[in-house]
């Protein structure tokens, strides 16, 4: 069926989807390499989760092309489905049931074999096997996203799509979550999409960010790299005596730009963490004082790109759109 | 193979989720017993039914176990709207499996239980009614095309509207009607001109006439014009639900 032999896990060209007047998508590209983890951050209302809904054939795009593994979400959706595993936003377990007859269904529905012991070994991955038979009503945030995540993997899927798995969590569940979502990906060749609109997050887990701002990508790559594409870190060195030391510090390797503002030179460099020991040779015979360093922030990099702050959200799409039925 | 698999387990969902509802199992059970006890018992010495054959306590109770059958069967669509807005059903229909074995799973489930429910009241109703097993098979005919019936029609008006609010509404202001002029509470012959059209018009009257024969012997219209009614309007919502599912479960 995908005539490339080692196709992306995801490849999007030129994705549109509009719900009436409204355009969620517009013109959106992907390119996420297989065994990824990869981060589409953007404010709520950016298509992030338009996008992840086509991804997973629950949504037809207006236009464009959407391949997950080299299958066409419109054209394979069968062998789409089953190579991908979800984890939605919002709730979407059975309540009623207990957590081990959420598994169960699942597992089913997705014909595993050896059911019971996929079922008991997910149960335990995420730190539920003692809680596994008590109905899903009684569980706490954390332990029903830790649950989604459980259904996600329980049929061992090549791509794992988490739509703002931390959403609503307060900080320990975040992290407990972040900790598990490390822990599954290593030993396994899984490739994680996942959508967030916290900037901490997208830092946490991804090697590769995509910025998505009103319906498609302002900016993408690994965060470190879109952080110094702002030029990089800054040093800032507060020094005793410090006429002279802009000229000594623009030697240093790497840097790119000195000011002064009274005793303190801030230094613009790139790698700033390594080139700290060489600023501060040449920084030592004017007396140091103090010594920061100022690494830009992902908010910085989506400012940069979409020209307005991150919180401010953007226009178009609802990105908290369902699909029908 | 594989679609029956997935309709059993969709149906094995249904199932988990109704053991766990004792309140709604048990009212299903209690709500025909305090009826059937009460109006049956307490109207049989008042109303004659003209034609004979069976007392107003074998009418009511038959009547009004079609009654049970089809409000439980038009709760399926309320499952469905249910199983929406918990998110659950998102994640089934991410899942490789057709959209009809859902739509269908859910359909058998229902259907299944309401037998079951029947099955149990009619146990529950034979040493004290004029019921009696005349012809079972005939009654399960027109149970089997009833539930068909309502609880495709309640996945029909489910795939429509949001809001279980107005599914509620909208499912009560069809069936309340419906109920009345279908012969349940009291016979169609007898009805006044314009109550009787009514009556010949509403498609429900022929499963309960047919379902009330197999139970008692008694019936008013033609019984392989029952019967093919019955049956083809099972049918026809049955596909329509299936084909309505299909195609709102995408945008």
């Amino acid at each position: 069926m995908s005539a490339d032999p080692s196709p992306p896990a995801v490849l999007v060209r030129g994705l549109v989807k509009r719900y009436g007047d409204v355009t969620a998508l517009d013109g959106l590209d992907l390119h996420v390499p297989r065994g990824a983890c990869f981060g589409l951050l953007g404010p709520n209302g950016a298509g992030k989760t338009t996008a992840i809904h086509i991804l997973c054939t629950l949504a037809n795009p207006t236009q464009g092309l959407a391949r997950v593994l080299g299958y066409d979400v419109t054209r394979d959706r069968a062998a789409v489905r089953a190579r991908l595993g979800l984890v939605f936003q919002e709730a979407s377990l059975d309540r009623e049931l207990s957590a081990r007859e959420n598994l169960d269904i699942h597992a089913r529905l997705y014909h595993l074999p050896d059911r019971r012991r996929r079922v008991e070994e997910m149960l335990a991955l995420v730190d539920l096997a003692a809680d596994a038979g008590r109905p899903v009503r009684h569980f706490s945030g954390g332990m029903k996203r830790r649950l989604e995540i459980a259904r996600g993997l329980l049929h061992a899927p090549d791509v794992l799509f988490l739509d703002e798995p931390t959403l609503g969590l307060d900080i320990r569940a975040r992290r407990a979550i972040w900790d598990h979502l490390r822990k599954i990906r290593a030993g396994r060749d899984l490739t994680i999409v996942l959508t967030t609109h916290y900037l901490e997050e997208a830092d946490a887990l991804c090697d590769e960010v995509a910025i998505i701002d009103r319906g498609r990508i302002a900016a993408c790559g690994a965060p470190e790299a879109l952080k110094s594409a702002l030029g990089g870190d800054v040093v800032a060195i507060a020094m005793d005596r410090p006429e002279g030391a802009e000229m000594a510090l623009r030697r240093v390797e790497g840097v790119s730009r000195v000011t002064r503002e009274g005793d303190t030179a801030r230094v613009t460099v790139a790698e700033g963490a390594r080139r700290i020991p060489a600023l501060l040779d040449a920084a030592r015979p004017f007396g140091i004082r103090e010594v920061h360093l100022h690494r830009p922030s992902l908010e910085e990099v989506f400012l940069r790109h979409t020209g307005h702050a991150f919180e401010s959200g953007a226009a178009g799409g609802d990105g908290s759109r369902e699909g029908a039925a | 193979m594989r679609f029956l698999e997935d309709l059993w387990t969709i149906a094995l969902r249904e199932f988990l989720r109704y053991r766990r509802d004792r309140a709604y199992v048990l009212g299903q059970i209690l709500v025909p017993i305090l009826v059937v006890g009460f109006i049956g018992f307490g109207l049989n010495p008042v109303v004659a039914i003209p034609g004979g054959g069976t007392d107003y306590l074998g009418w009511l109770s038959t009547g009004f176990l079609v009654l049970m059958l089809s409000s439980g069967a038009i709760g399926g669509g309320f499952t469905l709207i249910q199983d929406r807005e918990a998110g659950f059903l998102r994640a089934i229909l991410v899942a490789p499996v057709s959209r009809a074995s859902i739509v269908l799973g859910k359909i058998l489930s229902r259907i299944a239980m309401s037998v079951l429910l029947v099955a149990v009241l009619v146990a529950i109703f034979l040493p004290f009614t004029p019921i009696r097993l005349f012809h079972p098979l005939v009654s399960l005919v027109a149970l089997g095309g009833l539930s068909f019936a309502f609880v495709s029609f309640g996945v029909l008006l489910a795939t429509r509207l949001r809001a279980l609010e107005s599914y509620r509404l909208i499912a009560g202001l069809v069936t309340v009607p419906l109920y009345l002029t279908s012969g349940i509470f009291f016979p169609v012959k007898t009805m006044p001109a314009a109550l009787r059209g009514l009556a010949h018009a509403n498609p429900v009257t022929y499963g309960v006439d047919l379902f009330r024969y197999g139970l008692t012997g008694v019936h008013e219209l033609p019984l392989p014009l029952d019967a093919t009614i019955v049956l083809a309007l099972g049918a026809l919502l049955t596909v329509l639900a299936v084909a309505s599912f299909d195609r709102r479960s995408r945008d």
